[in-house]
């Protein structure tokens, strides 16, 4: 408006922030991963074309974390919706609503390290809660975090735990912003609440159920705290997430740079589709003010 | 029959409630426990005798003949925690709120910049962790704060970035116009009559900028390698992996690490859904 140069400066600080510590880094990862980079052999590096992303191909335990971080988006997260989308049903209108709500949110609040150990406790074998619940039921106990299977259902359920109240916190909100007119005049016209849902509430949400549906594929992506804390990937590669793999790979097993940034620009392709994805759904641009309606 | 869905309804409440607050719960009432019952069958649900000692007291705590780190030691982790959490907040509602205010109004950089900014929250942080480990080491930066207040901009601006466009936009811009007429100077619009107004957004994010450098846990465990700046979540992982693991301390740890968080997410809950919701849901 007066100064053309007044509203760059303002962006300058996230400017210079971002592109020193984004695509330097990201230059950098591409760089290193075509070259032989591994600082337990020296520091010398040289290029080696494609070998490191051919040794992906070949490397079990990536193909496990693969196998893994799969799983964990197959089972978790549509769990993680379902659950979501049922709590905020299930809560919306009762008495105590408030309280409620606001004690189901707590999980998400609570730092992944702690939720870790929290939940190792609970899967003692010999001591923990989980254990001594079952044993009500006649079940003896299980060896959660020991055993390939429990294991990997044991951080799956962890996910489920801290997750599902992101889930439930934006579709809750999402049924607050529905007037509730809509429904009583749907229920007027004699639909019973099977109707109202599939035809009222329903399709009001989608977009919102799409959106939570691709952040959680997104986040699930990421994680990492949780496994580190509770199985450190154990046992064997069971329970190695891809995140988890390439910090093995990279710190703290090898200092493998080259090969921990092959893996990484797998992850980040991956990522980056997601991101646009999410970015469709969202109208980011309308939303941001750039095109479309409004101003 | 209506009578028994309401009865349904709230025992599938109470059945949710029990599965969401218990870990809390059990992580609560072991560090209130004294050491003889961190390890009993049945387990304890409530303290026979209710003990601070895991907070305070027992420098070391002899667990099966060996004996590990006690809450005593947890005082620099705290330190780092704070000081790079308060620095990491500060600063990102500062820089966020200047980009976003540019953005919002004078559109710098066009949808392009925007998206960029807000496309790196997406994106998971160990893809950049190894690099900034090299670079920081190159800087001699690892293991002190910077690299962690530099590391949680990155993670935590984008977010902000995000959360104060939608804000700023919906001041009318009338309200800037009024200021220019008067004679004000594009920052002085922004100090004193933008500021001003949308508190309650900035206020948001920095509350949400904490938080996320405070649970942050991948960039701490790999920039990072002492209590010098080191911070709690890394204290947590460094106990949780022995053999020996004096639950009683290290679950007092753990409220030390979850108590500001979950007080300040609780007291900010309302401004703190628009941004935990990543802007999807409008109100």
């Amino acid at each position: 408006m007066k100064n053309r140069l007044i509203p760059w400066l303002m962006v300058l600080p996230v400017l210079a922030l971002f592109l020193s510590m984004t695509i330097y880094p990201f230059v950098f990862m591409i760089w290193s991963s075509f070259r032989q980079y591994d600082l337990s052999k020296g520091a010398e590096t040289r290029f080696i074309g494609l070998s490191n992303y051919l040794q992906i191909f070949s490397d079990t335990t990536a193909i496990e974390s693969f196998k893994f971080t799969a799983k964990l988006l197959a089972i978790a997260v549509p769990v993680e919706l379902l659950l979501g989308i049922g709590v905020a049903f299930l809560i919306r209108g009762v008495r105590g609503e408030k309280i409620i709500r606001s004690s189901l949110l707590i999980p998400m609040m609570v730092p992944a390290a702690v939720s870790g150990v929290a939940w190792k406790m609970l899967y003692n074998y010999a001591f923990g809660p989980v254990n001594w619940f079952l044993s009500l039921f006649g079940i003896p106990r299980i060896s959660w975090l020991g055993d390939m299977t429990y294991a990997q259902l044991g951080i799956i359920l962890i996910d489920v735990w801290q997750w599902t109240p992101f889930v439930f916190l934006m579709i809750y909100a999402g049924l607050q912003s529905i007037p509730q007119d809509l429904i009583d005049a749907a229920r007027v016209d004699g639909a019973d609440w099977g109707r109202v849902f599939l035809h009222v509430e329903f399709p009001l949400l989608k977009p919102l159920i799409l959106v939570a549906l691709v952040l959680r594929i997104i986040d699930c992506l990421k994680t990492f705290d949780i496994v580190f804390m509770t199985t450190w990937g154990g046992p064997g590669a069971a329970t190695h997430t891809y995140s988890f793999y390439i910090y093995k790979v990279g710190v703290s097993f090898g200092w493998n740079i080259g090969y921990a940034s092959a893996l990484s620009v797998l992850l980040l392709l991956v990522s980056m589709l997601l991101v646009n994805i999410v970015f469709r759904l969202v109208r980011m641009r309308q939303q941001l003010g750039f095109g479309g309606e409004g101003e | 029959m209506r009578t028994i869905l309401r009865v349904l309804r709230y025992i599938l409440i109470v059945i949710c409630l029990v599965f969401f607050l218990f870990p809390v719960y059990w992580l609560v009432i072991t560090a209130f426990k004294p050491a003889k019952e961190w390890f009993t069958w049945p387990p304890t649900f409530w303290p026979t005798q209710f003990t601070f000692s895991n907070f305070f007291g027992a420098k070391e705590t002899e667990v099966f003949g060996g004996t590990t780190g006690s809450i005593e030691n947890i005082f620099p982790y705290l330190r780092n925690s704070i000081v790079v959490g308060v620095s990491v907040s500060l600063i990102a509602t500062m820089i966020s709120a200047l980009a976003a205010y540019a953005i919002a109004r004078y559109k710098v950089g066009g949808a392009f910049l925007a998206e960029w900014i807000i496309s790196i929250r997406m994106l998971p942080p160990i893809v950049s962790a190894v690099p900034l480990y090299v670079i920081f080491s190159r800087l001699r930066l690892i293991n002190t704060w910077w690299a962690l207040i530099l590391s949680h901009l990155v993670v935590v601006v984008p977010l902000g970035v995000w959360l104060l466009i939608s804000f700023f936009r919906e001041i009318p811009r009338e309200i800037d116009e009024a200021a220019y007429v008067d004679g004000a100077s594009v920052f002085q619009t922004f100090f004193y009559v933008i500021f001003p107004l949308s508190a309650p957004g900035l206020a948001a994010v920095a509350v949400l900028s904490l938080i996320q450098s405070w649970g942050e846990f991948l960039l701490a465990l790999v920039l990072t390698n002492d209590a010098r700046a080191q911070t709690l979540p890394i204290f947590l992982g460094r106990y949780i992996t022995g053999w020996r693991v004096a639950w009683g301390p290290l679950s007092a740890a753990g409220i030390v690490t979850m108590l500001p968080v979950v007080v300040f997410a609780i007291i900010a809950q309302r401004y703190l859904i628009r941004g935990l919701t990543f802007g999807a849901v409008k109100g």
